[in-house]
């Protein structure tokens, strides 16, 4: 399959819950409470309980690295949260390839949450084998 | 306001300072763990970790007191990684975290503050296998 720019990735849409955002903190060892803990989050002027960051990172690794397969190579990954996400909400993760040098590519890649807006912003290069 | 002040002096002065290197091994347990909680089923994770699993395994950021003092909480501004060779289960990798950088900004909804950490993470070879920049805002 020839990558080409425009092109966009398969969409992954995923159903972040409370367990989630504990089981996370277990096995990333990131115990700050306003990922489990209502009471603590709302004090700290939070919704509640948030996903953490690195969490919605992981997620839109995954977008690239299932499309990816082994095509190629990750070489960077840049992420930007810009709002807040809480459990039992959809998350859609989407990108497309902006730049295609050779076996160079360039992606931008974004999650969504459910009104549309993009709370995480990111991108990736990766290499392909040639 | 001469706390806050005094806060982000304080912590400026602490740019380019390393924290201790801390080690850990890539365990397959608690790589599992990780991807069960990512929810990732990628097949190729029970050998290899995933693009962001090296946050999971060493700290990424450096426990600096004052930067308590300011707001109210954390947030996580952002993360950029770069990775230089694959990790894998029995890999032992040494990361070495420091203060890259500390502003304060000014908006409509209040002041914030960043503390910017860059980590290194080599392997038990001393090759480098990824580097983090990683974006700690106090709010």
């Amino acid at each position: 399959m020839t990558v080409q720019v425009g092109q966009e990735l398969p969409e992954l849409v995923k159903h972040p819950t409370t367990r989630q955002l504990v089981q996370y903190a277990g096995s990333s060892g990131d115990f700050y409470e306003i990922h489990y803990d209502q009471v603590f989050a709302k004090s700290v002027a939070l919704p509640g309980v948030i996903l953490h960051g690195l969490l919605k990172a992981a997620f839109l690794g995954q977008l690239v690295t299932d499309w990816l397969g082994d095509r190629g190579t990750l070489k960077t990954f840049d992420v930007s949260y810009r709002g807040l996400d809480v459990p039992g909400k959809p998350y859609r993760c989407r990108g497309r390839v902006t730049k295609v040098e050779g076996d160079d590519i360039e992606l931008e890649v974004w999650g969504e949450d459910p009104d549309g807006q993009r709370t995480t912003l990111g991108t990736a290069t990766v290499a392909m084998r040639s | 306001m001469s706390t806050t002040t005094s806060v982000v002096e304080r912590l400026r002065a602490r740019i380019g300072q390393k924290g201790s290197p801390t080690e850990a091994t890539v365990e397959a347990g608690h790589l599992k763990r990780f991807v069960e909680a990512i929810g990732d089923p990628n097949p190729r994770w029970t050998k290899e970790a995933p693009p962001t699993f090296l946050v999971a395994l060493a700290p990424a950021s450096m426990h600096l007191d004052e930067a308590e003092e300011y707001g109210k909480g954390w947030l996580n501004g952002g993360n950029r990684f770069e990775y230089f060779e694959p990790v894998r289960v029995g890999d032992r990798i040494t990361a070495t975290s420091s203060v890259a950088d500390v502003y304060e900004k000014t908006g409509g909804s209040g002041s914030l503050l960043f503390i910017i950490f860059e980590t290194d993470y080599v392997n038990q070879d001393g090759r480098s296998v990824a580097r983090l920049r990683g974006t700690a805002i106090r709010r």
